[in-house]
């Protein structure tokens, strides 16, 4: 098996690592530490000290604070439990018509806004735009990702975290509590 | 077992799905024992088989006749066991080994062992999607190699024909509204023996497609390079000896099938993925074939993916909508040879066959959508399956990034894929004959944006490793067009952190006809929506948007000298509307073919996509986008409003990053997004009223929800309970 320097890793990320050496990241069989390493770059990037248990997107994490497993922002902004969708708590800005559209697609590049809206997901702490999606009316904002986080500790790396919990989508249980 | 068997092929292949039950490892083989024992036979063995399906595609492509073939590569041939499993593959449309194996499954199940018999020489062969097939221009075909008097395997191709025959002419048939217009069928057949078509064969070809001497030519090149690899399979079977060729084919593709399972173990994480995708096909008031087709249809593609505790794989389409009176429905065997492609190039690709089909699984997509058509619809039609199918796929590229990104593995993202609207031409050529086909460009898009950098421009293509989009010399020889431009397209790959690799865009102007039709095909494109691929905050490549300009006054420009197009040019104002013609369209909504044939000194600007982007455009590398716009492949309003990038020129008269100002307009950037954006739950307020009320939702999207919930009911209760919509509730 590779191994990698944590500096290498770091380059690579900020898309600074020489092509020669990506390729050899690329050829080489994996580096079994690689998990360990990225969360310990993640770690020290971010100013925040809650442990980061999955990085779930390049600026969110999956974080253990206070007994709770939550989603937080490389900014610190926390968005609660990871098991429902972070969406729910972000600011969302929406194109869906001609006008806003334009902003980003213009002329001949513009969608159809009767077809399809453009929703930029934002972190109310930093501003940093974290997703877009481009779907129609009516599309439920797309969970990306639910870990199985125990499965992944306790089955994959030989390391249970405590406080074990169900892996179950939560975002409906929030909804329904909704004032319409 | 490396003992010549005493079964017959189909009680093999009982014995081995019972012996993969039992054990989890394909054929049974819970050691591979060859390569423990051998391991510098074994990875020799690997690349002589490889190559030798390589020089299969060699011999077959300088065989074949058609531009696709001959100049493109666009085939593939592959090596495959006994009982059908493909061993490896050559380079070409690697979609296809998935149904090749199923096919010569289909053969052996059928029970043609017994009756017509396999025999050394014997061409067989299926087309038809009905029993398997993509489409009809893919003709799949397949011939047993026999050492001694033992079948030990089987050698197959593909290759896509300029026509098929189909209602329209070409090899795109998105216009086909049923199967009877999907072409010549070739269904399950014996096509010839003694290495030869027999007659009635050939006589069919030319009764009933539009270029015989060109599917002729494909034809003899398919089994051309079929042989090859039968001949050069006999001395390396004399060499390394049979018992050692029946234990390693085996074991390839069990290692192939651990390897794919290994990935997902050691570099991506369990959980559930979800990822919307749609796609359009915006027909109404266009030329079409039948009443029932002038419609516009938007289609859900819908991808859930589960990996599961034990590493394995569960692919969902829960939600996708139904079928449509076009050419765009795909039958489930070929949507997961389809599949198979996408998860060679981003989980399985070390040892490409068909062992990673044994590391996943697809539910059965819904019965009566665009992905399993035919129990409920059985005169669908599947002119070019392909293309929803490509279109859902795409997402794999991204789900996997996204799954590789949360262990670390940075090198391996990837984002979206780039989209596939291909140009075919029609009619008399330069030469004074009929041609029909299609033009290369579609291969090769923008490659995805990575982890780690953008992606290469004009260098990649979602169905075919082999990315070429031929030589504009060659392309002018087969067709009545020349070329007037070719050039990278900027802008072409959404905005992101790292951008998509660019696509580009042809320029033709016709040449030396009496009239040709322009078919703007949807091979996977979208022209009224774009791509649901803005991963981390990237901004999706806009939709397909070809021009064209008919009864033009390119002659007379031409005579006083006056510039003619040869970009595509500003988005607000396209180089082509410079042009004086009687119908002119400068962002045609495609897919479509030309209202009237085009004439000599007509235009045509035909843009190839790049491919997505990933990461907020705010955090692009300031340098990078100067680069970019040194060298013409952003423009200045997106490199100041959506990169927040301010450039200035220096003393020499190059531009460089005013770092200060960039900083600030980055800053305001930000402000900007938190002051209009909005706490989701305010806007989800007013959007549960908006969904209520089907506030300028077009037809066609009320129509996919309608049949998306109906075909997958829990899909839809999903839904009505996101937007709390009462339990009645339809679109
Ligand atoms: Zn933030």
């Amino acid at each position: 098996m590779a191994e990698f320097l944590k500096a290498d890793i770091e380059k690579l990320m900020d898309g600074v690592l020489p092509w020669p050496s990506v390729q050899d990241m690329l050829k080489s069989p994996k580096d079994l530490d690689r998990f360990d390493k990225y969360v310990e770059i993640q770690q020290s990037r971010v100013a925040w000290d809650e442990k980061i248990l999955l990085p779930l997107t390049p600026a969110l994490f999956i974080v253990a604070s206070d007994g709770e497993r939550i989603v937080k922002c490389r900014c610190g902004h926390e968005f609660g439990d990871y098991r429902i969708n972070w969406k729910l708590f972000s600011l969302i800005h929406v194109r869906d018509d001609a006008k806003s559209i334009a902003e980003i697609y213009r002329g001949r590049e513009a969608p159809d806004a009767g077809w399809t809206q453009v929703r930029e997901y934002i972190c109310p702490g930093c501003g940093s735009q974290l997703e877009v999606e481009a779907v129609p009316r009516g599309c439920p904002p797309d969970f990306e990702f639910l870990p199985d986080l125990d499965t992944f500790y306790r089955e994959w790396l030989g390391r249970p975290l405590p406080d074990e919990g169900e892996f179950v989508d939560k975002t409906l249980d929030v909804i329904t509590t909704w004032d319409e | 077992m490396n003992q010549q068997s005493t079964l017959s092929l189909k009680e093999r292949l009982k014995k081995d799905d019972q012996a993969f039950l039992e054990t989890g490892c394909l054929f049974g083989l819970e050691h591979l024992e060859q390569k423990e024992q051998d391991p510098g036979t074994y990875e020799a063995l690997w690349h002589i088989l490889s190559n030798l399906c390589n020089t299969g595609w060699a011999t077959g492509c300088k065989v074949s006749s058609s531009p696709i073939a001959s100049e493109g590569g666009d085939a593939l041939w592959a090596l495959h066991l006994p009982t059908g499993e493909a061993v490896c593959v050559s380079r070409g449309i690697t979609a296809h080994p998935g149904l090749l194996a199923d096919m010569i499954k289909g053969f052996i199940n059928l029970g043609y062992e017994e009756h017509p018999g396999f025999h050394q020489g014997d061409i067989f062969e299926n087309n038809d999607p009905h029993y398997g097939g993509i489409h009809g221009p893919d003709f799949d075909m397949a011939m047993p190699i026999f050492y001694g008097d033992e079948l030990v395997a089987w050698a197959s191709a593909v290759s896509h024909v300029s026509d098929c025959g189909a209602v329209v002419p070409g090899s795109i048939g998105f216009m086909n509204p049923d199967c009877f217009s999907d072409g010549l069928c070739v269904s399950m057949e014996k096509v010839g023996e003694d290495d030869r078509f027999y007659p009635w064969y050939e006589m069919r070809v030319r009764s009933r497609t539009r270029t015989p001497d060109w599917v002729m030519g494909d034809a003899r090149g398919r089994v051309a390079g079929c042989i090859t690899i039968r001949e050069r399979l006999m001395e390396v079977i004399d060499k390394y000896g049979l018992d050692v060729f029946r234990s390693v084919t085996r074991e390839f593709v069990e290692d192939s099938r651990r390897y794919a399972v290994g990935r997902v173990r050691t570099q991506t994480v369990p959980g559930r993925i979800r990822k919307s995708q749609f796609k359009d096909l915006a027909m109404k008031g266009k030329r079409v074939l039948l009443n029932k087709q002038n419609i516009d249809c938007l289609f859900n593609l819908p991808m859930e993916l589960e990996v599961r505790a034990d590493a394995s794989v569960h692919i969902s389409l829960r939600g996708a909508s139904g079928t449509v009176p076009f050419g765009q429905n795909i039958s489930p065997t070929a949507l997961k040879s389809g599949l198979l492609n996408g998860y060679s190039h981003i989980v399985g690709f070390d040892m490409f066959n068909s062992g990673p089909t044994a590391a996943w699984e697809i539910e059965k997509p819904p019965n009566g959508s665009w992905a399993n058509p035919f129990e409920r619809d059985f005169t669908a039609s599947s002119g070019v399956a392909w293309a929803p199918a490509v279109m859902w796929m795409s997402s794999l590229y991204e789900v996997f990034g996204r799954l590789y990104q949360t262990r670390g593995f940075v090198e391996e993202m990837a984002a979206g894929a780039g989209t596939t609207m291909t140009a075919e031409f029609s009619g008399i050529s330069q030469n004074g004959v009929y041609v029909a086909g299609s033009t290369l460009e579609q291969a090769s898009n923008g490659s995805p944006a990575r982890g780690f950098a953008d992606g290469e421009n004009s260098a990649w293509c979602i169905y075919t490793p082999n990315a070429d989009f031929g030589n504009a010399e060659i392309t002018e020889l087969f067709y009545p067009v020349l070329y007037l431009g070719r050039n990278i397209e900027p802008d072409s790959s959404g905005y992101g952190r790292f951008r998509g690799g660019l696509g580009h865009t042809a320029v033709w102007m016709v040449h030396g006809t009496s009239g040709i039709d322009y078919q703007c095909g949807c091979a996977g494109m979208r022209s009224k929506i774009v791509a649901n691929h803005g991963m981390y905050g990237a901004y999706p490549a806009w939709p397909d948007r070809p021009s064209y300009a008919h009864d033009t006054d390119v002659q007379q420009r031409i005579d006083k000298q006056l510039p003619l197009v040869h970009e595509r040019g500003d988005p607000e104002a396209p180089d082509i509307s410079a042009i004086e013609a009687r119908d002119l369209q400068e962002a045609a909504i495609a897919p479509f073919v030309t209202p009237e044939p085009l004439q000599n000194h007509d235009l045509i600007v035909h843009p190839i996509s790049g491919a997505q982007s990933m990461g907020d455009p705010i955090d692009r590398d300031p340098e990078a986008v100067c680069e970019d716009l040194e060298r013409g492949w952003t423009r200045p309003h997106i490199a100041e409003e959506i990169h927040g990038v301010i450039t200035q020129e220096n003393a020499e008269g190059a531009l460089e990053v005013d770092q200060q100002a960039s900083q600030e307009k980055r800053a305001q950037i930000r402000d900007a997004r938190t002051s209009r954006a909005i706490p989701f739950q305010d806007w989800w307020r007013d959007e549960r009223k908006r969904v209520l009320e089907r506030e300028n939702m077009d037809p066609a999207v009320l129509e996919m929800w309608r049949s998306s919930m109906t075909l997958t009911p829990d899909y839809g209760d999903e839904l009505r309970a996101f937007w709390r919509l009462p339990d009645d509730f339809e679109f």
